[in-house]
């Protein structure tokens, strides 16, 4: 099965959840962890999995060729990222960082003086921990998009599949394109939350957002002493959506976390119950 | 005006907590105006009680559409689009909105003219006071659309119209989790950031993504540490990764079940709980002088 844990509003736990489960997971059955949360990987650190590089994601980036250039304007023209300036009599300026790879100037261009060319975005990491593999992807600092990188990730998991009996797929924070490349394809999402207004206000964003995606959806409640309980319950109720696990706030689990080793209480275990 | 923006890479270490803070705290000596570019997930204004007084739906997202009745299925928008937003159906090319980012590449490349790009409506931007008076202007993102980036310009276009009227002196960017567009959008042409961590080995690292970030604009940085007793040798690593990088630490908040209570009771800390102002006093000191 093909799980995500995600749940809108950022330091809600998601990674914690997500490493506990598929440690919990890797036990009897073979388990991938997939680390999407591609701006800010982590799950290496909280298992302190030594991760290996293992693939560098490119993007389509244009290259001119002046030389056939005519300074028409065209492809400032179709590029609708602001990724190249014309200015009249000049040949057009490339500013890379702002490119997200359509090709739609090579497309446009009337002398065809733009070819590809490539440029870094992201990297590709593989480990081995617990029993369980570990994929996580890491975007390249500077550059925008979340989703091409995540997607490439997936793509390179898909290639190279091994059976895995369970993904356990950990999104980053928010409802951005990273996340919804991310969720896309998953049989099921559990949102990590806290009972705070602000985890309610988000929680709802993201049930909206994998409603629309059509992805059934659980919801977990972390820090679940701490805060109103209420909020997240009556959320539970409005969307139909069934709160599976609570997690108080543990010294235990903070201590876990500090030290990189996954976090192993009855509360996850519960949650793998109520799953099955 | 100056433009301080508020960062950390890492989700759930208190950005919002120190943005609402700080703009209380700065409220009684300067004029400030808060701007939410956590446009994913828009919380600034609900700590500070914002009543709307103006809402503004905006198109900042473009996609394709296929104009059935031209297309005569040759597909060859599917082999130019990069973003894997178009799949072969039966006979017609299907379009998946999610993953579209409007280039226009499969429209140039269309030999019936059947593909049309559109403006789509795809965020919110309003404008109100906070219960405690000062201007708040927010954004955020309709479910399932794109273009975060270009909403959080909006949004600081906006909040540059409002700093005018209200003659601001400082305005405070509270920004998203992590470090893509929305991110990037925010901390551009800014003044200082200040980058809230924690102490957890997840918090540093993010801290040191997001730095590098701050890095590559060249913008001058301040860190503060939040919960910084639940691991002080974790702590005293970041003071010292800080120091290398001439980061000047502008304040340590120890880790209390008030601000749980704060959030709770949807209040800024330092209103919340008085003994808390005296670390956010001292933070903004900090800023004035560097502004000096």
């Amino acid at each position: 099965m093909r799980i995500a844990v995600t749940g809108g509003k950022g330091g809600t736990g998601k990674s914690i959840v997500s490493t506990a489960l598929a440690f919990e997971l890797s036990k009897k059955q073979k388990t991938l962890l997939m680390d999407l949360d591609v701006e800010c990987p982590n799950d290496h650190l909280i298992l302190s999995i030594k991760r290996e590089k293992v693939k560098d994601i490119f993007q389509k980036i244009p290259k001119f060729d002046f030389s056939k250039c005519v300074k028409c304007g065209t492809c400032s023209k179709v590029c609708k990222e602001n990724a190249i300036v014309f200015i009249e009599g000049q040949y057009p300026r490339f500013i890379p960082e702002q490119c997200t790879g359509c090709n739609a100037c090579c497309i446009a261009c009337p002398t065809k003086a733009i070819s590809q060319t490539e440029k870094k975005i992201g990297e590709i990491y593989y480990g081995k921990g617990y029993g369980m593999d570990l994929v996580s992807g890491e975007m390249v600092i500077g550059y925008e998009e979340a989703g091409p990188v995540v997607n490439a990730v997936k793509e390179y998991v898909k290639k190279t599949e091994k059976g895995y009996k369970h993904i356990i797929i950990d999104t980053s924070a928010g409802t951005h394109c990273g996340v919804i490349s991310a969720l896309m394809g998953c049989e099921l999402a559990l949102c990590v939350t806290e009972p705070t207004p602000f985890g309610k206000h988000d929680l709802e964003l993201i049930l909206d957002l994998l409603n629309v995606l059509g992805i059934p959806a659980k919801i977990i409640i972390n820090r679940s002493d701490i805060g109103d309980k209420k909020l997240i319950e009556r959320i539970s109720k409005k969307y139909k959506t069934e709160i599976i696990g609570e997690i108080p706030y543990k010294k235990s689990i903070l201590d876990a976390y500090s030290k990189g080793v996954p976090v192993k209480e009855k509360e996850i275990e519960n949650i793998l119950r109520v799953l099955k | 005006m100056r433009v301080i923006n508020i960062l950390s890479g890492k989700g759930g270490t208190g950005k919002t907590m120190v943005s609402s803070s700080l703009l209380w705290t700065m409220s009684r000596k300067k004029r400030v105006v808060g701007i939410d570019c956590d446009v994913d997930a828009a919380n600034l204004g609900m700590v500070l009680g914002v009543k709307i007084t103006r809402r503004k739906e905006i198109e900042t997202s473009e996609k394709a559409f296929l104009i059935e009745e031209k297309c005569t299925g040759c597909f060859k928008c599917v082999d130019v689009c990069n973003f894997s937003a178009i799949e072969k159906g039966d006979k017609k090319p299907v379009f998946n909105r999610f993953l579209c980012e409007g280039c226009g590449s499969c429209e140039l490349v269309c030999p019936e003219n059947a593909i049309e790009i559109k403006t789509v409506k795809n965020a919110w931007i309003t404008e109100g006071a906070s219960r405690y008076g000062f201007p708040v202007v927010s954004g955020q993102l309709k479910m399932g659309e794109s273009g975060s980036g270009k909403i959080v310009t909006e949004v600081r276009r906006t909040g540059e119209r409002v700093a005018k009227e209200n003659k601001s002196e400082i305005m405070i960017i509270d920004s998203a989790a992590g470090i893509s567009c929305p991110v990037i959008a925010s901390v551009r042409n800014t003044d200082y950031v200040i980058a809230v961590s924690e102490p957890t080995p997840s918090g540093f690292n993010d801290l040191k993504r997001a730095i590098k970030l701050v890095e590559f604009f060249k913008i001058p940085c301040g860190l503060i540490i939040n919960k910084f007793d639940i691991n002080k040798e974790l702590t005293r690593k970041i003071e010292n990764f800080a120091k290398e990088k001439g980061i000047s630490v502008l304040g340590r908040i120890p880790y209390h079940k008030d601000f749980v209570d704060a959030a709770v009771n949807l209040k800024p800390v330092v209103v919340y709980k008085k003994k808390y102002r005296e670390i956010f006093e001292n933070i903004a000191e900090k800023i004035y002088s560097w502004f000096e």
